[in-house]
Order: C-alpha cells, then sequence, then structure tokens
C-alpha cells in the first residue's frame, strides 16, 4: 500500500514527515510519539518515509575524516576496553534489559560488584595504587517518571558511582544518560544506561566529578544526546 | 557489498584473538556482536568503514570541520558505549551510527542558535576524497550519494528546499513556515510530497539496477 493510499484514514498523518525529518517542534514530539503507538496508517506511513530519510543520510559528498578524528575515538576505545576486559563483561557498559531482548544472565549484584571492580581499576590506573580515599555517600531525588526510585551517589575523591533501584525502564528506544552540572548548563558524559528488570543499575560515572555541583539522569534517545531533551528524572547535588 | 562470511561461518573467528584481517572480512552486523564483548579492533574496522559518512554528514550540517569533529567523536563513543543495544532487525548499522551522528549534529546545531544556523548548501564543501583514492566500498557509497543526490536535485525546488532546512539544517516545521513566509500546513505538505517522490525514485532506480 503506498501512502497516497492510506492518506485519507489518520488526520495526523500530515505529521509523519516532519516527524521522520527531526522537525515537529520539542513540545509535539510527546503526543505525536503516543499517536504512533495508536495509529497503524501513520506507523505504515512513518515505515515508508523513514526509509527514505535513512538514505538522505547517506546523500552528503563524502569528505575524508580527519586522520586525527579516528585516533582520538580508539584511544579512549581502547582504554575503556582494556578497564572494562579487566574487570569483566559488560562491568559499566548499558544493559540490555531495558529493550526486554536477551538477558545476560548476571544479577545485579554481580553487574555492581563489576562496576566495583572497574571503579578499583581506575583507581589503582588514575591512583598509582595509593591508598583509597574515604568514600562519601549522597542521597539524591528522583521526579517524574522515576518517582519513587532510591537513588546514592557514592564518592572517593574524585571518582563516583550512581546507585539506583527502582527506576522504570527508559522506555522502547531510549536509554537514560547522565549530566554533569559544573556551570549553569549540564554537560553530557558517555554514562548511558538502562535498568534491570528489578530496575536496578550501577553506573559508573566517566572523568572526576571534582567541581561538580550536579549530577543528572535524563531519558534520551538510543546514542544520547548532546543536550539533555527532557526534564532531570534523577537529581544528585553534591554541595 | 556484503562480505562473504555469514554469521555462523564467523563464529570460530570469535573464539581466538581477532586479527585485523579476519576482523574486515566480517559484516557490520558481525562486528558489533564482538563490540559488545568489548572488542576494540572490532570497533576500529567498524570506524574504518564510517568514519568518513559521519564525518560527512556531521560537516553538511555543522558547516564547520572543527563541530563536525566534536559531533562525529561524540557519535562514535556513543555508538561504542551503546553497542549492546544494536538491533540488526532495527536497520543496518550504518543506518544505526548516521542517525546518531544526525541526532547530535542538530543537537549541537540548535545549541549554537538560530542565528548561527548554517544555511544548507554545498558551496565550501568539496569532495576531498578523490577517485584514485576511493577503495571500493567507497566508491559504491560515492555512487549511490550521487544518485541520492540526483534525486533530491530533480524535486520540485520548494519540495527539495523544506527537506534539506529541516534534515540538513535542523529547523523545524514551524521555523520553516516563518522564514520562508508560508503556512505550517503547506510546509508539511510539501515535506510530505518530497519525501513520497523521492521513495518512488529511489524505488525506480533499485528496480532499473535489478
Amino acid at each position: 500500500m503506498s501512502t497516497r493510499e492510506h492518506q485519507p484514514d489518520c488526520p495526523r498523518h500530515v505529521d509523519v514527515a516532519p516527524y521522520v525529518l527531526g522537525a515537529l517542534e520539542q513540545q509535539e514530539l510527546e503526543s505525536f510519539r503516543e499517536h504512533l503507538a495508536e495509529c497503524p496508517h501513520c506507523r505504515l506511513e512513518l515505515a515508508e518515509l523513514q526509509s527514505v530519510v535513512d538514505e538522505l543520510a547517506a546523500s552528503t559528498p563524502l569528505v575524508a575524516a580527519p586522520s586525527e578524528l579516528s585516533e582520538r575515538v580508539l584511544q579512549t576505545v581502547r582504554s575503556s576496553a582494556d578497564l572494562l576486559n579487566a574487570a569483566g563483561q559488560e562491568a559499566d557498559r548499558p544493559s540490555r534489559f531495558a529493550r526486554g531482548q536477551r538477558t545476560r544472565g548476571f544479577a545485579f549484584a554481580g553487574a555492581a560488584a563489576l562496576v566495583a571492580a572497574v571503579a578499583i581499576v581506575l583507581a589503582i590506573v588514575l591512583g598509582g595504587g595509593s591508598s583509597s580515599p574515604k568514600e562519601r555517600v549522597i542521597l539524591g531525588q528522583a521526579s517524574g517518571a522515576a518517582q519513587g526510585a532510591q537513588v546514592s551517589l557514592h564518592k572517593r575523591g574524585g571518582h563516583a558511582e550512581l546507585l539506583l533501584t527502582h527506576m522504570p525502564q527508559p522506555g522502547a528506544g531510549r536509554i537514560y544518560e547522565v549530566w554533569l552540572v559544573r556551570g549553569k548548563a549540564p554537560s553530557p558524559t558517555d554514562a548511558l544506561f538502562g535498568v534491570s528488570s528489578a530496575g536496578s543499575s550501577a553506573v559508573d560515572i566517566p572523568g572526576t566529578v571534582q567541581g561538580v555541583k550536579q549530577v543528572l539522569v535524563t531519558s534520551e534517545p538510543l546514542g544520547g544526546s548532546s543536550a539533555p531533551t527532557r526534564n532531570p528524572v534523577i537529581a544528585v547535588a553534591l554541595g | 557489498m556484503r562480505p562473504p562470511h555469514t554469521y555462523s561461518e564467523a563464529m570460530p573467528l570469535l573464539r581466538r584473538p581477532n586479527s585485523r584481517e579476519k576482523l574486515r572480512t566480517l559484516a557490520d552486523e558481525e562486528l558489533m556482536g564482538l563490540v559488545a564483548r568489548n572488542d576494540a579492533e572490532a570497533f576500529e574496522v567498524i570506524l574504518e568503514r564510517h568514519a568518513n559518512a559521519a564525518f560527512s554528514l556531521a560537516y553538511r550540517i555543522c558547516g564547520t570541520r572543527s563541530a563536525a569533529e566534536d559531533v562525529a567523536q561524540e557519535a562514535f563513543l556513543a555508538l561504542w558505549r551503546s553497542g549492546t543495544h544494536y538491533d540488526r532487525a532495527r536497520g543496518s548499522v550504518r543506518t544505526w551510527a548516521l542517525g546518531i551522528v544526525h541526532n547530535r549534529a542538530v543537537d549541537s546545531l540548535r545549541r549554537s542558535g538560530a542565528h548561527d544556523r548554517r544555511r544548507v548548501s554545498d558551496e565550501g564543501i568539496e569532495e576531498t576524497l578523490e577517485a584514485p583514492e576511493r577503495t571500493d566500498a567507497q566508491a559504491i557509497e560515492h555512487a549511490t550519494s550521487h544518485e541520492i543526490r540526483r534525486a533530491l536535485a530533480e524535486l520540485p525546488d520548494d519540495q527539495r528546499r523544506v527537506i534539506e532546512l529541516a534534515y540538513f539544517g535542523g529547523f523545524t516545521h514551524v521555523e520553516i513556515a516563518q522564514m520562508l513566509d508560508t503556512p505550517v500546513g503547506t510546509v508539511k505538505g510539501r515535506m510530505r510530497l518530497g519525501l513520497q517522490k523521492l521513495r518512488s525514485q529511489m524505488r525506480g532506480t533499485e528496480a532499473l539496477g535489478a
């Protein structure tokens, strides 16, 4: 069936093209996503037009990427892989539980232990194996969709780990992202995560939290965002 | 062009250290299985294959090399961090990667403010991968991107313009309506008609190529 054939079936079909091009206003997005979940006509049109937009992405004149770009990415990736492999499988990688796909067969307690192992490895790497600083536990606030979640940030020196329980799933096609607030605007981090089927997660905060006033968590599209697209559901004030 | 190995053929490779040459024979989807197991070398091959396309898209949207580098770097690190979430049923690795690049680039553009936003044009963007430097895969990429650009160029101007302003310019339909002094409904209609025509043209090309 072509898009023309099902045009009259839904008055909101006119929003599919701007949606697929990323051109809906922020306030229109949520209601249109809800509409899509209920409207087979718009979903069909979305599937048809999405394939065109996917091709548009590949239509740009080919420009050689600077070699420094790959070098910088690989440097970070190799360091991260070394740490993850030292600590075990997916120690601080996002969980697949969020998408309801095949489970990994490790319990949250095990994941937390592995993340702790990464923290220890990081402490050794960054601190040269010196005696570990005292841990400070800071309780955070949950709001919005995460109301009722329990949040604690475990800080040792400049390193911190966020422990979450009773968290809702971030939603289909979405992932949680950690943000650090030093000045006015939150800065993105590489910490993207899902939660277990029980709503738990242990998240290693990348880099240092020295000078950070607040740690925030928002739900973002898969792959994360460079600026928050939704209100924070978790906030921890470091003060 | 799909590399020759099937997933089942690739499995024995997963049990021993991966040499770069063996990794290069694997399809993207198979490499992502290794990336999910923290294999940095597999990710390096993904990066080799898609860095140019990712940078090109980021450059087209951001308009400066430095912003494009930042966006592409963020996108690839996000890809590495969320590699376990790759689902082949939802599209190719390339589509997924370019989708992340697009989102990040538009976010970056919107943060920089509407007045600084680049108006969509190919001016100043030259193809720096000259023919003798291209690999076979890059030559296919180039031919494909050329076909799509030609299809885009054949659209009526008013339809092409709204699609480019939205997708490469990062403007919302309301902003485009204001810029073009055109009703919002008309802008949405042009976007839809333009995408439908592109789809028909691309299907025609596929049919001819089949």
